[in-house]
């Protein structure tokens, strides 16, 4: 009797320490968490709220989480399913606009305006400013695949499971994002 | 007549090429034609210093109150 209750009294010792363990790992992520958050977030303001609510929902179901699996990844999958559920997708679609022109037209667009023809200086034209500014006009499908692929260095792979979408549809939306993203850039530093 | 304009191609793998999805036969392809071709490495190397501003842009490091509030919503013991 009395070693069933201490066996009891040492399981609940032991997943109070898993729990303790998991909260720790998970909080020494955040920062990379943040950066994510921020990215497909319209402000900081957003991506703070987005934060302490997918940190609240991983404490509260911490069990779910099976360990040595890849805890970033699982953050990442609240993240953006509760990113989906607060419904801040109301945005202009540039999506029925066509998109034909070639992966360098923006270098062609900037060359031709500015009358460089010296890679950096090109890249001079566009300010830090105009970069965040064009990811933020990025619908966010596309966007969370871009800020997962390439801010926070997910494989096609890894960003098809975090977003639970096919590896194709990833593809197939990085290369639409980085199109609207260009098109944005074209727009903001030369009025293309 | 019916062979690719190099350019043109490099222009469509440029993405694959530098998310390193290539296989390494056309890999080695695009390295020769850059090797051989100022216009589409300028391009190339443009396409790569944009990814770099991009990812620059979003770095934005969090508020240390914010790590602060995420601590605190650990559960009781």
């Amino acid at each position: 009797m009395s070693e069933t209750s201490s066996d009891e009294a040492r399981r609940l010792a032991q997943g109070a320490r898993d729990r303790v363990r998991f909260e720790e790992e998970a909080l020494a992520l955040a920062d990379q968490v943040y950066r994510v958050a921020r990215g497909v977030s319209r402000s900081k303001e957003e991506a703070e709220d987005l934060m302490q609510e997918t940190y609240a929902r991983a404490f509260r179901s911490w069990q779910s989480y099976t360990p040595g699996t890849n805890l970033r990844a699982w953050l990442l999958r609240i993240l953006t399913n509760l990113n989906i559920d607060r419904g801040r997708r109301a945005q202009r679609t540039p999506d029925s606009q066509p998109l034909e022109e070639g992966d360098y037209f923006l270098y062609n667009r900037l060359e031709a305006a500015t009358g460089e023809t010296d890679e950096e200086r090109v890249l001079e034209r566009l300010s830090q400013d105009h970069i965040a500014e064009a990811l933020g006009a990025v619908p966010h499908d596309f966007r969370d695949v871009l800020v997962l692929v390439d801010i926070a260095d997910f494989s096609y792979a890894e960003a098809a499971q975090i977003l639970d979408i096919p590896i194709g549809t990833v593809m197939s939306r990085l290369h639409r994002g980085r199109r609207i993203l260009k098109q944005q850039l074209a727009e903001l530093s030369v009025g293309a | 007549m019916s062979e690719i304009d190099p350019c043109e191609w490099c222009e469509e793998v440029l993405q694959p090429y530098l998310d390193r999805e290539l296989d390494e036969a056309d890999e080695a392809k695009v390295k020769h034609h850059l090797a051989a071709c100022g216009w589409c490495e300028k391009r190339y190397k443009f396409e790569e210093d944009l990814r770099r501003l991009v990812r620059r842009a979003a770095v934005e490091p969090m508020e240390p109150a914010l790590k602060l509030k995420l601590s605190e919503l650990r559960l009781e013991l």
